[in-house]
């Protein structure tokens, strides 16, 4: 049997995959992270408090979720301790603010920096990236840029950001400073309507159909037409069973998908292993990264399961044509991302500056004992924080991100979702680009 | 054609935030006409690295992003231990660039281990972190680091300038402002009047909330972050993330000493308490009312 190892670069930190050849195709795929910094460790006998500091450190793509995740963990030990506390609409808006700033910008950063160039790469190995040189990327950078100023009249800035405390936001802003958020808004509106989608934002989300997203002149449309030649409407495939257990304006509750049919979900089938980690077994271990399932099961997590689950008509169409394939997940980040605009710039007209940002609890921090879990949907998917405290302190701290469900690593008989979507491919690059299709994030996942 | 200086960007234990918090920089293009990025970790690769690291060539700019470790099984990349590959490039960058408190000084991941990670050339305070002694060595500290700090350094040792720099290696031109240098609440501080909550306009946050800006170096009230904001225009505490001793116990709470807080950076207990006393014995009815009074 021949093995292979090979470093995947141009994502979120850095990985390793193996992979187990049989007959020229891929018969086991192992993903490996190094690189571990132990937060969670360091956390430990702190204040709760600087949870709201420290974990956005976890990730620099996604630092607002960290925050968030972890104000909600730190909300829970309230009320578990008898204190539900009160989160006026403003807060709970301006978090969502916030959140979707950030998915926004990574929908955006990762298409035009990783996805478009990462197609070209595939014919033309000699490419050497679009990065500081063209004019679109300079461009969608500057759409980036508009993206992250908008939420940062909220956040203080971005990346790490602190803007949230147990009972709501820091911030309180003006009527001025939103009509200014909306001003970037509008920008980042213009651009994904004019280079990512070809048409108005309303014309896009009225769809229900794979083929009108084809026949328009876009960056996407072209990105589709590219993953078809390469096959990447087939490949990639992998449990067609989705998780999606934080909130959504677009569904109610937790929620699980296998194929079509939509279920409840629960927090307490969360099932966390240290399996082939080094946790586990110091010389047998090969990653640092462990895996989550949920009834022993891999899921998938993130843009295409949040859309399965709120039962997306434009995506449940795709889906139909290609399943759960590569193609499937590249443009359910795109059609996420016009969502999200829209429903931000709902967000932010609406707004209710009379509200207060921050109603304090009564009890005193050092007084509470308890667990508490805070659960967000991030840009790669549900992300969970766990948190044990005793009088105020932090006992113990435990993070599960949407890369750890994802990418974890399974054995043959059960593999996980990545290594299964891997697995039976014929070559290296195709397999680099369905890993990359996860959107990794190998930072969040050797937190 | 002018000449473009060319750039190598590596990371050791990172979250990233310092690569992307320089993709905020606003003007980009103006970067990338005097600057070459032959390779950086998340979006290029104008060179194999493998063949960036077998070379012998010299080149301008190595950043580093990242706490370092001399210790493989903490730090590696491209299943090499990461000392080979730093040894190697630093041997034949002209300058090196620490983006980020955690370059230069170790930051959040020294925590897990302080004896064997550090930054550079400090390992929290004191001298001597990866490496004992260098002399081609800047911090730019922050977590993250501002795209501004970041660039107008590069640019300033491009157009072949001297970047005069403070004990802690850092560009005089950012370190010497204090965060507290443009806080909207300074009048608040000013007459010792406390923030009652936090989630309001008015108050300072030195006195209860952990606010740092007094004693923090960097200019971020001055060019704000994101062209736009500020921890404390967003209503939270500074964090002191420019510091040495970042991230420090505690960070909503205000360290006190026989209840009183530390002192602003530079300023005598004597001075500040006399002064303080004063100002806190006169009541400004102003600044116990709101900002902006909604029902008018």
């Amino acid at each position: 049997m021949k093995i292979t190892k090979e470093i995947i670069e141009r994502i979120e930190g850095e990985a390793t995959l193996e992979l187990e050849w049989e007959n020229e195709q891929v018969s086991f795929a192992k993903i490996k992270f190094f690189n571990y910094r132990g937060i969670e460790e360091i956390l430990k006998k702190r204040p709760l408090l600087d949870a709201l500091a420290l974990t956005p450190r976890v990730c620099g793509i996604c630092s607002h979720s960290h925050a968030i995740a972890s104000v909600l963990a730190i909300e829970a030990c309230y009320k578990n301790a008898g204190e539900a506390l009160t989160i006026s609409q403003k807060a709970k808006d301006i978090r969502e603010i916030a959140l979707n700033a950030e998915k926004i910008h990574n929908h955006i950063k990762w298409y035009f920096f990783t996805i478009l160039p990462e197609l070209k790469r595939i014919s033309d190995t000699s490419y050497k990236g679009n990065a500081f040189k063209d004019k679109q990327w300079f461009e969608a950078q500057q759409a980036v840029i508009q993206t992250l100023k908008m939420g940062s009249h909220f956040t203080g800035q971005w990346p790490h950001g602190s803007f949230v405390m147990a009972g709501g936001v820091t911030c309180d802003p003006l009527k001025s400073d939103i009509i200014s958020a909306l001003g970037c808004l509008d920008a980042v509106i213009a651009f994904c309507e004019e280079h990512f989608y070809g048409m108005h934002l309303e014309e896009f989300l009225s769809f229900d159909s794979a083929l009108q997203v084809m026949s328009a002149s876009s960056a996407l449309s072209y990105g589709i037409d590219e993953m078809i030649k390469y096959g990447f409407d087939r490949l990639g495939r992998s449990f067609d069973r989705f998780l999606a257990l934080g909130e959504s304006y677009r569904y109610e509750g937790s929620l699980k998908a296998a194929k079509t049919t939509v279920l409840g979900a629960d927090l307490k089938y969360v099932h966390e292993s240290t399996e082939h980690t080094f946790f586990e077994d110091k010389h047998k271990g090969y990653t640092y990264s462990k895996s989550a399932m949920y009834r022993r099961n891999y899921c998938e997590v993130g843009p295409l399961a949040r859309m399965m689950v709120s039962k997306d008509a434009l995506m449940r169409d795709f889906h139909r044509r290609f399943k759960d394939a590569a193609l499937t997940r590249v443009v359910a980040r795109a059609v996420e991302c016009a969502h999200l605009l829209l429903r931000t710039k709902t967000l932010l007209e609406q707004l209710n500056l009379k509200e207060p940002s921050l109603i304090l609890p009564k009890r005193d921090i050092y007084s509470l004992s308890g667990e508490g879990i805070g659960v967000i949907e991030a840009p790669r998917g549900s992300l969970i924080h766990y948190v044990v405290a005793q009088q105020g302190v932090i006992e113990s701290y435990d993070i599960i991100t949407p890369t750890v469900w994802n990418l974890g690593n399974g054995d043959k008989e059960n593999p996980s979702t990545a290594q299964k979507a891997i697995i039976g491919l014929n070559s290296f690059t195709k397999a680099d680009f369905i890993l990359k299709s996860f959107d990794v994030c190998s930072v969040c996942t050797t937190q | 054609m002018s000449h473009k200086s060319s750039i190598i960007w590596l990371q050791g234990l990172t979250c990233n935030g310092n690569s992307h918090s320089f993709l905020n920089y606003t003007h980009m293009p103006s970067f990338a006409a005097s600057f070459d990025m032959l390779y950086h970790p998340l979006w290029c690769s104008n060179e194999e690295f493998l063949s960036l690291l077998n070379s012998e060539k010299t080149f301008d700019f190595l950043i580093l992003e990242g706490a370092l470790s001399h210790d493989e099984r903490l730090l590696q990349r491209f299943n090499l231990p990461f000392f080979e590959i730093l040894d190697n490039l630093s041997a034949r960058a002209k300058h090196i660039i620490c983006a980020g408190s955690c370059a230069s000084f170790g930051g959040i991941f020294r925590l897990r281990d302080p004896q064997k990670i550090t930054g550079a050339l400090f390992s929290g305070k004191e001298k001597g972190g990866y490496w004992l002694e260098k002399n081609n060595v800047i911090n730019i500290t922050g977590c993250p680091v501002h795209p501004r700090w970041l660039v107008e350094t590069l640019m300033t040792l491009h157009n072949g300038e001297h970047v005069s720099l403070d004990e802690y290696l850092r560009p005089k031109e950012v370190f010497s402002y204090l965060v507290h240098h443009g806080c909207l609440r300074n009048e608040y501080f000013e007459w010792k009047v406390d923030s009652k909550q936090l989630g309001e306009r008015e108050g300072c946050l030195f006195y209860e909330h952990g606010c740092l800006g007094p004693m923090s170096h960097a200019n971020c009230n001055k060019i704000l972050w994101n062209d736009i904001s500020s921890k404390t225009r967003a209503g939270s505490p500074c964090l002191g993330c420019t510091e040495f001793d970042f991230p420090r116990r505690a960070l909503y709470e205000t360290q006190k000493n026989m209840s009183l807080p530390q002192t602003p950076f530079g300023i005598s207990k004597r001075a500040y308490y006399t002064l303080a006393g004063v100002a806190k014995s006169f009541k400004i009815d102003r600044l116990e009312k709101k900002l902006i009074d909604e029902d008018n």
